[in-house]
């Protein structure tokens, strides 16, 4: 794993260097939660054991696993389990890897911010530490915080859910059937007809 | 007779890898034309084809790669990351707002969910009468709304067209005594397959990969992708070409770079990009309106689960609109619900065991979505020179645009709720959801406007306008009665920006039929701007 995206040590302080608008702009990342151009590039069925992470640094990896597991317990409901049958967090890497510049810093600090946000009523435990039940609470906390923190969780929990719903292994459990037109044998038509003159 | 021949699929265009292959072009070429389109969307798409059936050298540049309808998935997720503009990641700079558009051949019209809608006649009232832009009265424009209906198939939706998520707005708004209708759509012979935001595979929806790119194709228009114009070239007060950066898709690496020689600039690069080109342009600008004025027409979804199963996201992705609102408050709304991923981007979807139990309740849910106007307070800049600069978008909701949204999020809940909803689920970021009307209230009351609006209610754009807008008055509008940017002959605009003010229906339809108006105008003007 990379290290090349180390936060700057400004930052490492503590909360106070970070601006209001750094805190906003987290949520840029809620955009490129929708984005997540991976499947493409290393298709859906990669087993995850066998991917690494080229864009996420080590303890960013700790963060978002984490993170994929308070959210997404999908070992109790059945479901394909969203670390190591559907890529969740390589997904995530390769978004990543997309990001521009800004975008990457924003993400690097949202995550750090994660992980060292102090809170009393979790020891001051960094995130990655908290057993999945404490992890679920602080999460759930973190919804509830200031508007920052709600803007932040929102961004985080759109990035991991969306590549995890967006593989087809996933749909089943909702009922929902994907891609139809091929399986229907929908006729392409093809252009439209020049208009008369 | 002229013989004008089409391809039965697809469009003829350049990409980076055929500029890359020809090694006669090398890093740097020019190209000549009489008119070169920037944009291959909705604006772009009608005036290529317009100016090229007149007989004119057209060339289109367009940012985009181009995909194939061949080739869409049907995948939401893919789509998101291939086909929309910064992978669906373009935001305001408070980036709580997404600005969702299409970043391919045909641009937005390419994932558009088709709904075509004409403004109220108080809009047309306002741009004629008050405004003083006589050619756009509802009457002198009817003409060019007609063709593009008639052109793209626009008709309203039959019964088939109406599936379950449609069923259970319309049954909320015969209790409530809402008035509501089937939408109109620009497609022919739907499939029913409810894929409209990832594009239509089958060709169906008459986006501009279907229609004007190819017919403008046979009447010799030349059209190249992976181009991103970095500003116009002017002369003497004259426009005279663009100057444009190719580059590969995959890697962002330059391939090219190219000079446009140009008689005839057209730029429909959509609301955001078009006032930055001119921007980076140094385009005259009296009254700073560039890329101000900007209305998103924010949108907003209210999903509601129901007892029974629904499967709500098969059938035509919008059957109804709800338009009891659109001229005392401003809002209309639309029943959708689309692909699971889909569910990311709107309100707040709870975690862990909730999260998981919502979004098994997949297969329950209807959505309906208010598409409301705004004051037309949002900006668009581009920030540094022209080739190394960022864009920036501003807007934030002002309190009269935060309460509208309270007002539809409350009327579209009140509507489920009518049509035997268990619950609602609003469109915040705070976790909120509400089971009865009571509690609804309750929960509304919660939602405080707080600074500026941000990170209260979960809006996006798929529809800004108005950042060049249309005017008499180079003081306070961007574009003369023709589109033509004040103080440069021969640089016009033809897509959303030039709405004069902020309209409340969607704008697909009346883009086309502007820029049908726009692209006539230069014909009507073609002696005083081509030498032959």
């Amino acid at each position: 794993m990379t290290q090349k995206n180390d936060i700057p040590p400004a930052l490492l302080g503590g909360l106070e260097p970070l601006s209001r608008r750094s805190l906003l702009r987290l949520a840029a990342v809620s955009g490129v939660a929708l984005t997540a151009g991976c499947a493409r590039v290393f298709g859906r069925r990669d087993a995850p054991e066998a991917l690494t992470y080229v864009n996420l640094t080590e303890d960013e990896v700790r963060v978002v696993t984490q993170f994929t597991r308070a959210v997404l317990p999908t070992s109790r409901h059945g479901l394909p389990d969203c670390i190591n049958e559907i890529p969740t967090i390589k997904n995530v890497d390769i978004m990543v890897g997309n990001m521009d510049p800004t975008q990457r810093q924003l993400l690097a600090l949202g995550l750090w911010v994660y992980e060292y946000r102090p809170m009393a009523s979790f020891k001051f435990k960094r995130f990655s530490k908290l057993n999945e039940e404490k992890a679920h609470a602080y999460v759930v906390a973190m919804q509830e915080g200031a508007f920052f923190e709600r803007g932040l969780t929102t961004t985080l929990k759109a990035l991991v859910t969306l590549n995890y719903w967006r593989d087809s292994r996933t749909w089943s459990a909702l009922d929902y059937w994907g891609p139809v037109t091929e399986r229907w044998g929908v006729r392409r038509l093809g252009n439209a007809p020049l208009p008369q003159a | 007779m002229r013989m004008i021949t089409m391809q039965r699929e697809g469009v003829a265009v350049t990409q980076a890898k055929d500029i890359a292959r020809d090694a006669s072009l090398g890093r740097q070429f020019s190209i000549q034309a009489d008119v070169v389109v920037v944009g291959s969307g909705a604006g772009g798409s009608v005036v290529a084809y317009e100016m090229a059936k007149a007989g004119k050298k057209v060339l289109v540049l367009e940012s985009g790669r181009y995909w194939p309808s061949a080739e869409f998935t049907e995948s939401l997720g893919d789509t998101l990351s291939k086909v929309y503009r910064d992978q669906a990641a373009q935001a305001n700079t408070t980036t709580d707002v997404l600005f969702l558009e299409g970043n391919c051949i045909g641009g937005s019209t390419v994932i558009g969910a088709g709904v075509m809608q004409r403004p109220p006649d108080e809009i047309f009232k306002r741009w004629s009468e008050d405004l003083g832009l006589t050619d756009l009265s509802r009457e002198k424009l009817e003409p060019y709304y007609a063709q593009v209906q008639s052109w793209l198939n626009v008709n309203t939706n039959e019964a088939h067209e109406i599936n379950t998520t449609a069923h259970k707005v319309i049954q909320g708004c015969e209790r409530m005594g809402f008035s509501w209708r089937p939408v109109a759509r620009n497609v022919k012979n739907c499939a029913l397959t409810g894929h409209c935001l990832a594009g239509c595979p089958s060709d169906r929806k008459m986006s501009a990969q279907v229609t004007h790119l190819p017919w403008a194709a046979a009447y010799g228009a030349r059209i190249f992708s992976d181009t991103e114009v970095s500003r116009v070239l002017m002369k003497g007060g004259r426009a005279t070409g663009v100057e444009a950066v190719i580059r590969d898709p995959d890697t962002g690496n330059v391939v090219s770079n190219v000079r446009v020689d140009a008689q005839v600039v057209v730029l429909a690069a959509g609301a955001i990009h078009s006032p930055m080109i001119l921007q980076r342009s140094q385009a005259p600008d009296r009254g700073g309106n560039i890329g101000a004025n900007m209305a998103i027409q924010p949108f907003t979804q209210v999903l509601a689960t129901f007892k029974e199963e629904l499967f709500g996201f098969q059938g035509a992705l919008v059957g109804v609109e709800v338009d009891e609102f659109m001229n005392s408050d401003g809002f209309t709304f639309y029943s959708a619900l689309a692909e699971p991923e889909q569910l990311m981007a709107v309100g707040e979807q709870e975690a862990g065991d909730e999260h998981i139990k919502f979004m098994k309740s997949y297969k329950h849910m209807a959505g309906l979505n208010a598409f409301a106007i705004d004051e037309g307070n949002g900006r668009v800049v581009w920030e540094g020179d022209h080739l190394g600069g960022r864009k920036v978008i501003k807007w934030s909701p002002t309190r009269a645009d935060f309460e509208r949204m309270t007002r539809a999020t409350s009327i579209a809940s009140r509507i489920f709720f009518s049509a035997g909803a268990e619950r609602v689920w609003l469109p915040t970021f705070e976790k909120m959801h509400a089971d009865n009307v009571f509690e609804l209230d309750q929960k509304l009351a919660q939602v405080n406007y707080g600074i500026n609006g941000i990170y209260s209610y979960r809006m996006n754009s798929f529809t800004p306008h108005g950042t060049c807008r249309m005017g008499l008055d180079p003081y306070t509008s961007v574009v003369s009665a023709d589109g033509e940017v004040h103080g440069v002959s021969g640089l016009y605009v033809a897509d959303a920006s030039i709405f004069p003010t902020p309209v409340p229906s969607t704008p697909h339809w009346t883009v086309q039929a502007l820029a049908t108006y726009v692209a006539g105008r230069i014909n009507a003007r073609a002696s005083s701007h081509f030498l032959s």
